[in-house]
């Protein structure tokens, strides 16, 4: 057994519900197989940097498991067959995550003080000016 | 510490030596979902930006490039941005 985590993008059209569905599908894939969910979490809804499949947004899912690796071929072989997965990713970790991911973490900017005189801030603002 | 780091008043243009920003106590960890903080070291047109200009360590810029590339592929990171698409729109694509 090995820790995973797993993110996968589902088309936009579905509602959460479904979103949320199919993430409880695919929770269940890895069970069947052995694997022990450690946490999902849903980012929601989010502008893809580039269109995948012609879509412009989709729900991101972070599945995080300590799965054989059975069960996690077993899972991205469903999620490669499923219409509704533009994408997914599957990553060995080398320890489980504590807490939700920095995605999630909203206020983590205002924290963000201490680079101020970093030059890849200059790097920042000139994005930003553009 | 060559000589080149040693501020004088004689070099008016004396640059602080950049130290690498994930390396550390108070460093902050590479992760390919924290699209944030990847984002300040990709240039305009989404290129990674070479460690010599952000003092990335080699160690860590390999860390970086890793995430990077993971951060492309599952869309949070554009591979290539162009001069006219905005952030969120595109315009003019036909």
């Amino acid at each position: 057994m090995a820790f995973y985590e797993t993110v996968f993008i589902a088309r936009q059209e579905l509602s959460s519900s479904q979103v949320e569905a199919l993430t409880e599908q695919f929770c269940t894939v890895l069970k069947d197989n052995g694997a022990k969910i450690h946490k999902t979490e849903q980012w929601g809804l989010r502008t893809l940097a580039y269109r995948i499949k012609k879509s412009r947004r989709g729900f991101y899912v972070l599945i995080e498991s300590d799965a054989p690796a059975a069960a996690l071929h077993e899972m991205e072989r469903q999620m490669r067959l499923h219409e509704d997965v533009l994408r997914y990713m599957s990553i060995k970790e080398e320890e489980l995550s504590t807490g939700p991911s920095v995605i999630l973490d909203k206020d983590r900017d205002n924290r963000d003080d201490n680079r101020n005189d970093r030059d890849d801030n200059r790097n920042k603002n000139t994005k930003e000016a553009a | 510490m060559s000589a080149a780091d040693v501020p004088t008043p004689k070099r008016p243009f004396f640059r602080r030596k950049k130290t690498c920003p994930f390396s550390g106590p108070k460093a902050k960890k590479i992760d390919w979902k924290d699209e944030k903080l990847l984002s300040h070291y990709i240039s305009e047109r989404g290129k990674m930006i070479p460690s010599r200009i952000t003092a990335v360590s080699q160690k860590k810029q390999r860390e970086l490039s890793q995430a990077i590339k993971r951060a492309r592929y599952m869309a949070l990171l554009p591979y290539v941005r162009l001069e006219n698409d905005g952030f969120q729109k595109r315009q003019g694509r036909m």
